[in-house]
């Protein structure tokens, strides 16, 4: 094994430098530690991404695809999802899978911190929003969050930067919602819609999801990693950590990894933090396997890689008359409605859903889209369909909570491995009956809102597969070292020196986009590990 | 090699050549009304060599099962010929079809045509509309909405 020099001793090492690790990096920096963040990716530059050239939609299904199967870089861990009707979807690199992200920012209501006291079912997490709250905050300022304060669905909360445009498409819905007498708001998105800490506004490209050229959209790389760097982390990239190593007494002592060249490097740290997000941590705590942790590190529980839980998605799209420069503006972040997120005692499923406004795309996918949905022939017909459909169309994204469920997991593919060896995980999932209730009502309400909207012609997609944005709960936090994996404060149970910081720790999945939850969590870990320095491992 | 193939700049015989305009003309014909153009008219092959190379063998195998008549048969006729070949070969088919639709919207003309800037969306980037946010005033008058 290479001992290799700048593999000196640090005092806190972060593995994964997406969403999470970079939030609790910057955070640690305060403590003034030698902090090491390694990451199996690579530094993103805003000039190769895809809307740079033409061709931007074609590098949508190549290099920068959602998926890492069809990405294929070297960077890339392969995911079996051949057992899940979803499809994981992930970036990694530096600002982890916040490079793709839509950046729709929502917090997770009070009431999912509650889910069992409300509705009698999973179970209530340990800390609460009133707890998170600063820390929502703060990411907010950090990441630079745009959004209109005074939402009847939250308690009070002021975004740092004034709503992005809503556009023709939210307008449009907006009417719809409020014909119906259902609520709605211009989303929260961790999208600049002025200039900010530097950075240049949204230029309302469209397709954040292949990396926004402009550096409107706060990904993690451009917002908390150069503060973090200046402060004095060590980000290393390329580096692919494999397992976490144990000393004698049982805790934590560091992790072999591989470097750029695939050499074989181990790097001594006092503690681990891991950030890999909800398939990647639980994949290297499973392949952390030693005499006392046979079944994979902090694993006495048994619920390392179970209760996986995504977000499922259906989608409801309405085609209008009218033009309402649907490409136009960033795709996911526009409006959303909270009418159906709370449980409903008139309603045969429990919990609720998300409908987020959604705008169009650009040309070759509407056409193929359209292909795919035999709603514009090729051949003659082609153009008139298009012209119709181009454009003129708005779409209903309904995100259900998904609650956990043993049965849904990560684990290790006993074949399929990464270009270093080490195995690749396997999802193993279903849609629950709960799940499959909520994603119907939300295509029947999604509906009701395109007809009082105006749409001439509505298309339904019951489930979306490429939709594993959200990974959560594989790693869950609790109060009971039987029934959690880490406690209230991201620390595991089992190794009092390994923290967890990614939507691994989530207890429920609530019913919105996760990240701005998974980095107030992240802050929130960062401070309570502040003052508790001196007895961080009692 | 066949005598009728060209040199490096023309690496389709005449045949495949006339078959390939067909095939585009019969993909994405003209809009009726003459407001769009023919994929016919776009430089397919050099949008092939310049941005998918790989696919030149796969476009090459499907030229190859085509032929003069093809070429020279009315519309309906070429567009049943290519449903037949759809429904044999769903994933070819697919294939060649995402190119000849990311080659026609890429083009600047085309683009104008349907509305959007021309080259690429960065820089230049597009305007939205704020939107009335006065119609949130219903959703504020209904008042607080979340459990605690
Ligand atoms: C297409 C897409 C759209 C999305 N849209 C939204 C949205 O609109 N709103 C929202 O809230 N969320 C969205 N998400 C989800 C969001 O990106 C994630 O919730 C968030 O990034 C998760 O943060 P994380 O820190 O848990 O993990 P990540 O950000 O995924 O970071 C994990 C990092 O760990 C690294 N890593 C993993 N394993 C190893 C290893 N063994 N060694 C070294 N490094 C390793 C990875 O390379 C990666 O960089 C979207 C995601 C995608 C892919």
């Amino acid at each position: 094994m290479d001992q290799a020099s700048n593999n000196d001793p640090v005092d806190v090492l972060i593995i994964g430098a997406g969403a999470s690790g970079a939030a609790v990096a910057w955070s640690l920096t305060d403590t003034r530690m030698r902090i090491l963040c390694l990451e199996q990716g690579d530094w993103t530059s805003s000039s190769d991404y895809p809307t740079n050239g033409k061709n931007w939609e074609a590098q949508q299904t190549g290099a920068y695809s959602i998926n890492p199967n069809v990405r294929g870089l070297d960077t890339d861990y392969p995911i079996n999802n051949d057992a899940s009707p979803i499809d994981v979807v992930n970036y990694n690199g530096v600002g982890g899978s916040t490079i793709l992200y839509a950046a729709h920012f929502p917090r997770l209501h009070p009431s999912d911190f509650k889910v069992k006291t409300h509705d009698g079912v999973a179970d209530d997490w340990p800390v609460d929003y009133e707890t998170l709250d600063p820390y929502f905050a703060e990411n907010d300022r950090m990441m630079g969050v745009s959004g209109l304060a005074g939402d009847p669905m939250y308690p009070p909360k002021q975004p740092p930067l004034p709503p992005l445009p809503i556009g023709l498409v939210g307008e449009t819905m907006a009417r719809g919602y409020d014909k119906l007498g259902w609520h709605w708001w211009p989303s929260d998105s961790a999208i600049i819609s002025q200039p900010y800490e530097g950075r240049d506004k949204c230029l309302n490209l469209g397709p954040c999801s292949s990396g926004c050229a402009q550096g409107g959209k706060s990904s993690t790389d451009i917002t908390y990693w150069p503060q973090a760097i200046r402060s004095g982390v060590e980000l290393r990239t390329r580096c692919r950590v494999r397992e976490i190593t144990l000393n004698d007494d049982g805790m934590a002592d560091g992790v072999i990894y591989y470097d750029k060249d695939g050499r074989e490097c181990f790097q001594k740290a006092e503690v681990v933090i891991m950030a890999c997000n909800g398939v990647g941590t639980p994949r290297i705590l499973l392949n952390s396997k030693s005499a006392q942790f046979p079944d994979g590190l902090a694993n006495s529980s048994g619920l390392v890689g179970k209760n996986l839980m995504f977000h499922p998605v259906s989608v409801v799209q309405g085609v209008f008359e009218e033009r309402l420069d649907s490409h136009k503006g960033p795709l996911g972040c526009c409006i959303l409605s909270k009418e159906f997120y709370e449980t409903g005692k008139d309603r045969d499923f429990v919990r609720g859903y998300n409908m987020q406004i959604v705008r169009g795309s650009g040309p070759l996918t509407t056409a193929m889209q359209g292909h795919a949905s035999g709603t514009i022939p090729w051949g003659p017909g082609h153009h008139e369909a298009f012209r119709k459909r181009f454009d003129h169309v708005a779409s209903i994204a309904n995100l259900c909570e998904d609650l956990p469920e043993e049965c849904n997991t990560v684990t290790l593919d006993p074949e399929l491995t990464d270009s270093n060896g080490i195995p690749a995980p396997k999802i193993t999932y279903r849609v629950s009956e709960n799940s499959r209730k909520m994603l119907a009502h939300g295509l029947a309400r999604g509906r009701e809102v395109m007809e009082a909207a105006g749409a001439t012609e509505i298309i339904e997609t019951e489930l979306v597969r490429p939709a594993g944005w959200h990974l959560l709960g594989t790693a869950r936090m609790g109060n009971d070292p039987k029934t959690s994996v880490v406690n209230a404060w991201g620390r595991s149970h089992d190794v009092k020196n390994l923290f967890i910081v990614d939507g691994s720790i989530f207890v429920t999945s609530g019913g919105v986009n996760p990240t701005s939850t998974i980095q107030a969590l992240a802050l929130y870990i960062a401070d309570t590990m502040k003052k508790n320095l001196a007895n961080l491992f009692d | 090699m066949t005598n009728d193939k060209f040199a490096t700049d023309h690496l389709l015989s005449s045949t495949q050549q006339k078959c390939l305009s067909a095939l585009l003309d019969t993909i994405m014909p003209a809009a009726e009304d003459g407001s769009m153009p023919s994929a016919g008219k776009m430089d397919f092959l050099g949008f092939i060599l310049a941005q998918a190379e790989n696919f030149m063998p796969a476009l090459v195998q499907i030229l190859d099962q085509l032929d003069e008549k093809f070429a020279n048969d009315p519309l309906a006729a070429r567009v049943a010929r290519l449903e037949d070949f759809a429904r044999a070969d769903k994933k070819a088919f697919n294939r060649l079809l995402v190119r000849v639709y990311d080659c026609y919207y890429q083009d600047d003309q085309v683009r104008v045509l349907i509305g959007i800037k021309p080259g690429p969306p960065f820089p230049q980037g597009n305007t939205v509309e704020p939107g009335d946010l006065s119609l949130l005033d219903a959703v504020v008058e209904r008042g607080q909405g979340y459990r605690r």
